[in-house]
């Protein structure tokens, strides 16, 4: 548990029941664990120069690719157990995902959500992983840059189906709405459909890695402020005894977050197909 | 009595009651539209998730705003 080898090294003698009287809030982890050290800095304003993320990134990068490398390496029409479990993945998605939101045309866009979901996937499972602990898409870059790409395939595949006007009067004027409620039904529209739909689609993966990380943390560092061997007498057992309650929470909530953390690549795709399906539909 | 603390914190749990509701409605709805016509799970699960997304998006837009306001 890194987070707790941190707080050793960081923090002096901080136990519950100790000596000098110490709270728990001088030891609790704060949102500064999304903010690490830059490694290397270059000065260049609104940068942060190489941190524990871009590291991080690069690691999730080698492990998606290396793992498409040996699954399709010698693909043969008898999968074997790799090529397995990839097949699997790219079924589900389709059949799950792209067919239901984009028919027989989203077939065309399956590769892109299945490279998707597995990087935003691998990208979030860093944050469990013992040692690195530090999910990447905890910082809002990652999943903006990937909003955004979502964004630009989005009103690239409508122009270029629909022309431009007929991509942006499609999105900003519903049909079948009479004429007089358009100067109020327009605005909302773009404020919905320019401005809401890409900045939540890039706040969702990171809002739910950044909540669920800090909770992680906070339990691993409980469980280390709480055990206090040092106590005098029967306070000892009883610190011992809330320090593995925090971190049997730790373990059941490091489970849960592995879901989560599965569910928000889903989602992430899930409404990117919906959004290229809106839009190679057109006048909706 | 004094209290310390952030008031944001108060504003996001405030701001969880409602998708709290709205995620607890759209599940279970959900579920009961998949017991009255088990065969259409698959369109149902699909509709399922992006109500949730858009709901869930709510809770989570508070709680960054309760971190940068």
């Amino acid at each position: 548990m890194s987070d707790e080898a941190f707080h050793a090294a960081a923090g002096e003698d901080c136990h519950l029941f100790g000596d000098n009287n110490c709270g728990f809030e001088e030891v609790a982890p704060t949102v500064s664990v999304f903010f690490p050290e830059p490694f290397m800095e270059f000065g260049l304003p609104l940068t942060a120069g190489i941190t524990k993320y871009t590291l991080m990134l690069v690691i999730s990068v080698l492990l998606v690719m290396g793992f498409w490398y040996l699954a399709t390496r010698r693909a043969a029409v008898v999968p074997g157990r790799l090529q397995s479990v990839a097949e699997m993945l790219v079924t589900f998605i389709r059949d799950q995902v792209t067919r239901q939101q984009m028919g027989q045309a989203g077939d065309k866009y399956l590769p892109m959500m299945v490279t998707l979901f597995l990087f935003i996937f691998v990208m979030n499972a860093m944050g469990i992983i013992p040692g690195l602990q530090l999910p990447v898409t905890s910082h809002i870059a990652y999943p903006a840059a990937l909003a955004i790409y979502v964004y630009v395939m989005w009103n690239a595949i409508g122009i270029k189906k629909h022309g431009v006007a007929g991509h942006f009067v499609g999105r900003v004027v519903p049909g079948g709405t009479p004429k007089w409620i358009l100067p109020l039904l327009v605005p909302i529209e773009i404020a919905q459909n320019f401005i809401a739909k890409p900045v939540t689609h890039a706040l969702r993966p990171f809002a739910a890695m950044l909540s669920g990380h800090l909770l992680l943390a906070v339990f691993a560092a409980g469980g280390f402020y709480m055990f206090n061997l040092g106590a005098d007498g029967f306070l000892s057992v009883v610190s011992v005894g809330y320090s593995g309650l925090a971190l049997v929470a730790f373990v059941v909530f490091t489970g849960f977050e592995l879901f989560i953390m599965a569910l928000q690549a889903y989602v992430f795709i899930m409404l990117a197909s919906s959004y290229l399906g809106e839009a190679l539909e057109g006048q909706h | 009595m004094d209290i310390e603390g952030n008031l944001n914190i108060i504003g996001y749990g405030l701001a969880a009651i409602g998708p709290g509701v709205g995620v607890g409605l759209i599940f279970g709805l959900g579920v009961q539209a998949i017991a009255r016509q088990p065969e259409a799970r698959g369109l149902l699960q699909g509709q399922m998730l992006i109500g949730f997304a858009l709901t869930e998006v709510l809770a989570l837009i508070g709680l960054v705003l309760a971190f940068i306001l």
